[in-house]
């Protein structure tokens, strides 16, 4: 009776290569991933390609100031993210200055003050830029703003009279006629010929600026002056001013010296907009600025996301991106572990590669991050070496196991101490980083690798330890890619997926490749 | 030419560890029932209670305190095994053969002092050859004799041990384990013991694999393996089907050693029984399991029903005949 109730529990009803229980889970954890991304997508407004256009430069301004007085203070005009660029990352190094951010109207200025010193302080403002080149800032067409103070109603009436026979026509007309007349030619439907000639002095007395400005707001065209900065790489140690004039329904740059417009308005980076100076010194005396802009080189997809976190209207509230900076670099990470989990499961079970322990070469890769990849497999061979030389010794005293691991770690402990001071001595970095390596995993692999040795051969225990190491190599080449990294920090669901992949591999019954190798004898036909 | 390579392990009915594990261990091994064959002295009780030979349990040091009380029990005892009761794959054992003034006289003919010899058991204690690395009992049980039979194919003093595969109470397949001189006498094929194929038919002995090669002699006696007839081949066959109701391990691996005297013996059950032993029979186990799944009900009602549907259709030679007409 008993065998036939245990054979009945045998029988092979729903046999485990017919049935496949995983399959659900799984495609639940998919279509789990795909509605939380479609949501982000459709809902929150997220990208689809997390790829920014434009250009991306670093700024940084240096800045020198003597200090005059008992209290100096730099006014220093900052890129804005009014103004049509967006500001992704700033930093501000003030020396023994306060330093504080002034808003005046579309301008922000960094205000350094402080109690003087007699020697030259260096003020450095670096921040990353990312222009976009078609971000429209402004749809409401602007105010027509006074004439330039440094106009005398006189001269405000001359420059009426200019543009008199202009008024009826379209903006674009007006500003044809206006630039013409800065141009000193006379264009079509010109002013009386005494009436341009009255003007030509005016404008010759004045700056050509304030001219410039006087003929626009003559003209119904609203126009402000800019300061700013050319986006090219190389150092720039004056500003660079334009006019900009609002004409069907966008901003025209003009070049105030050539009266030329700028054929690619983004190619300039406004600092201070409507007549503010871009640098101001009170207390003090400006020994040096300059700005050195170069083209970013990082990942454009940071930067947008960077943006992203920043921008409140734009994102989801329980967004990884609003954690506080310093705990993001954490879960990009985190967030790729499973991806390496992934991985060793794969070669485990799909290549039939050996490792020590299971999870070991995830916890080197991680340490990788801080040693290289170079550095981090020679000091993990050298101490794995060390190690086994030690714990062959140690085989011949007879200790019991937990103070035997115990005298290992003590040892890993101690090479790491060397190899750290060795590494302040040449000054690499990559080798004083090495206490970050986990120091109780290392341990284990050179337990684990002598008694592999010792039970299955020398060629055994090199293949995990080679295994181990080539895991360690690939998920750490996965987990510090940077798209990968900022495509799972923005959609964290994705892990759900990568735990579907686990769920399908762990019903993976096929052979293993390594099987192919140790079956390889068997031909069946004996 | 990766798939081409899988398709033919496929086509010879290779049984691959992923599915072994998944469709085999995991869907007819009860973790419940591990216990029963992990330590081995949960084995021996069960044994003893299912009238199955073992070899004699003396003592079972379960803990550092009773090492000391160790030499009264050894005193009546002139040889035996030490082995620890969680291990694998033949770690911390030692054959004691004699004693002298200055200790015990391991099978080898070396001399182990009595402080080695407490060493060892303290180190089986603290689990350094347990299977999950946690704390583990010694046993000392009685020394086995191996028949004569494999005689001119084990090196020295080794004994070699023959492994049956039963699923679902069915021996499947068999092999003989022969100890070689770089397997240091011991019987396990990782390191380096060769394994012979069995015919589960007649009993007699079939070429053996030898670090995933197939060899045909001993590597150090040089002599044949194949063609030795297995005593008590029945018996054995008859025991490891019975392993079946013993631990109700639907897929298990027993070992037995023959001894002199009192013939097949078990030492110990496997719930993750290796997959070399299709190597050692140039056979595949997923044609036999598959057609063991096919067997009437009626098959398994006892283990002699069992064992005579098994050697009638797990001859050797009947697999390819079967894999070949599957090739058509």
């Amino acid at each position: 009776m008993r065998h036939i109730l245990l054979h009945k529990a045998f029988l092979p009803r729903g046999h485990p290569e017919m049935r496949r229980p995983g399959f659900l889970p799984a495609a639940a954890l998919f279509l789990l991933t795909c509605i939380l991304v479609l949501y982000r997508i459709l809902w929150l407004g997220y990208p689809v390609l997390p790829v920014a256009k434009g250009q991306t430069w670093q700024l940084l301004v240096n800045v020198y100031v003597t200090p005059k007085d008992e209290q100096s203070s730099l006014s220093l005009a900052l890129p804005s993210e009014l103004i049509g660029n967006m500001v992704v990352e700033e930093r501000v190094l003030s020396g023994m200055y306060a330093f504080y951010i002034q808003t005046q109207g579309p301008n922000r200025f960094g205000v350094w003050s402080g109690a003087g010193v007699d020697r030259p302080e260096e003020i450095q403002y670096r921040a990353t830029i990312h222009s976009l080149p078609r971000r429209s800032v402004a749809i409401q067409s602007p105010l027509l703003g006074p004439f330039p103070p440094t106009m005398n109603r006189e001269e405000q009436s001359l420059a009426e009279g200019v543009t008199m026979k202009w008024q009826a026509l379209a903006p674009m007309i007006r500003f044809q006629a206006v630039v013409a007349a800065l141009k000193s030619a006379r264009g079509d439907s010109p002013p009386s010929d005494e009436v341009f000639r009255r003007w030509q002095v005016v404008q010759q007395k004045h700056d050509p600026t304030d001219a410039a400005l006087a003929l626009f707001r003559a003209a119904n065209l609203p126009a402000r002056s800019v300061e700013g900065l050319r986006l090219a790489e190389g150092v720039q140690i004056l500003p660079t001013k334009w006019i900009e004039v609002w004409v069907d329904r966008s901003w025209g740059h003009l070049n105030p010296e050539t009266w030329e417009v700028y054929p690619s308005p983004a190619a300039l980076l406004p600092l201070a907009v409507g007549g503010f100076p871009v640098v101001k010194v009170t207390g003090g005396e400006l020994s040096d600025i300059r700005w050195t802009i170069t083209r970013q080189v990082v990942s454009q997809w940071k930067l947008f996301y960077e943006h992203i976190a920043r921008s409140a209207h734009f994102l989801d509230r329980w967004s990884l991106l609003q954690l506080p900076q310093e705990f993001q670099g954490t879960f990009r990470i985190l967030l790729l572990v499973p991806i390496g989990a992934l991985i060793i499961s794969l070669l485990r079970n799909v290549v039939g590669l050996p490792t020590f322990g299971i999870f070991m070469p995830l916890l080197i890769a991680l340490a990788f991050r801080n040693t290289g990849t170079v550095y981090g497999v020679g000091i993990f061979c050298g101490v794995l070496l060390v190690g086994y030389a030690a714990r062959s010794f140690l085989d011949k005293l007879h200790l019991l196991l937990v103070p035997r691991l115990s005298v290992i770690l003590t040892l890993v402990i101690f090479c790491f101490t060397v190899l750290a001071l060795v590494g302040n001595k040449l000054g690499l970095r990559e080798l004083m980083a090495v206490g970050l390596i986990p120091f109780v995993i290392l341990t284990m692999t050179i337990e684990r690798f002598f008694i592999l040795i010792e039970e299955s051969g020398v060629g055994e225990a090199f293949r995990a330890a080679v295994g181990s190491v080539g895991v360690s190599v690939i998920t750490y080449g996965i987990i510090s890619w940077e798209p990968l990294q900022l495509t799972f920090f923005v959609y964290p669901e994705l892990v759900l997926t990568v735990a579907a992949l686990q769920i399908l591999l762990g019903r993976y019954t096929g052979y293993r490749l390594s099987e192919l190798y140790r079956f390889r004898d068997l031909k069946g036909t004996s | 030419m990766i798939l081409g390579g899988f398709r033919r392990l496929r086509e010879f009915g290779v049984l691959g560890m992923n599915f072994r594990n998944a469709g085999y261990i995991m869907a007819y091994n009860a973790r419940s029932a591990f216990p029963l064959v992990d330590d081995k002295v949960q084995t021996k009780r069960l044994a003893e209670k299912f009238g199955i030979p073992i070899p004699e349990l003396y003592y079972v040091v379960e803990n550092h305190g009773s090492i000391a009380g160790l030499p009264g029990v050894l005193e009546h005892l002139g040889e035996f095994v030490v082995k620890p009761a969680r291990g694998s794959g033949g770690s911390g054992i030692i054959l004691i053969k004699g004693r002298m003034e200055e200790g015990f006289v391991t099978q080898s003919g070396k001399i182990m002092s009595k402080e080695d010899f407490n060493y060892h058991i303290a180190s089986i204690l603290s689990g350094i050859f347990s299977l999950e690395g946690g704390e583990d009992a010694a046993i000392i049980e009685a020394l086995i004799h191996p028949d004569p039979v494999f005689n001119s194919v084990t090196y020295q003093e080794g004994v070699p041990d023959v492994r049956i595969i039963v699923y679902k109470g069915v021996p499947v397949m068999a092999m003989v384990r022969l100890p070689t001189e770089a397997s240091d006498g011991k019987a396990n094929l990782h390191r380096g013991a060769i394994g012979a194929g069995i015919d589960l038919g007649s009993g007699i002995t079939l070429n053996a694999v030898h670090k995933s090669r197939i060899v045909q002699i001993h590597p150090d006696t040089k002599n044949p393996v194949n063609g030795i007839h297995l005593p008590h081949w029945d018996k054995l066959l008859m025991t490891a089907s019975e392993a079946m109701e013993m631990t109700g391990l639907g897929y298990l691996g027993a070992d037995f050693v023959l001894d002199r005297d009192r013939g097949p013996v078990l030492l110990e059950l496997n719930a993750r029984p290796g997959l070399a032993i299709q190597m050692a029979n140039q056979s595949g186990l997923r044609i036999r399991l598959d057609k063991t799944d096919r067997a009437l009900p009626a098959v398994f009602l006892t283990a002699a029903s069992r064992v005579a549907w098994a050697k009638e259709n797990f001859m050797h030679g009947i697999d390819s005949v079967v894999s070949g007409s599957r090739n058509l």
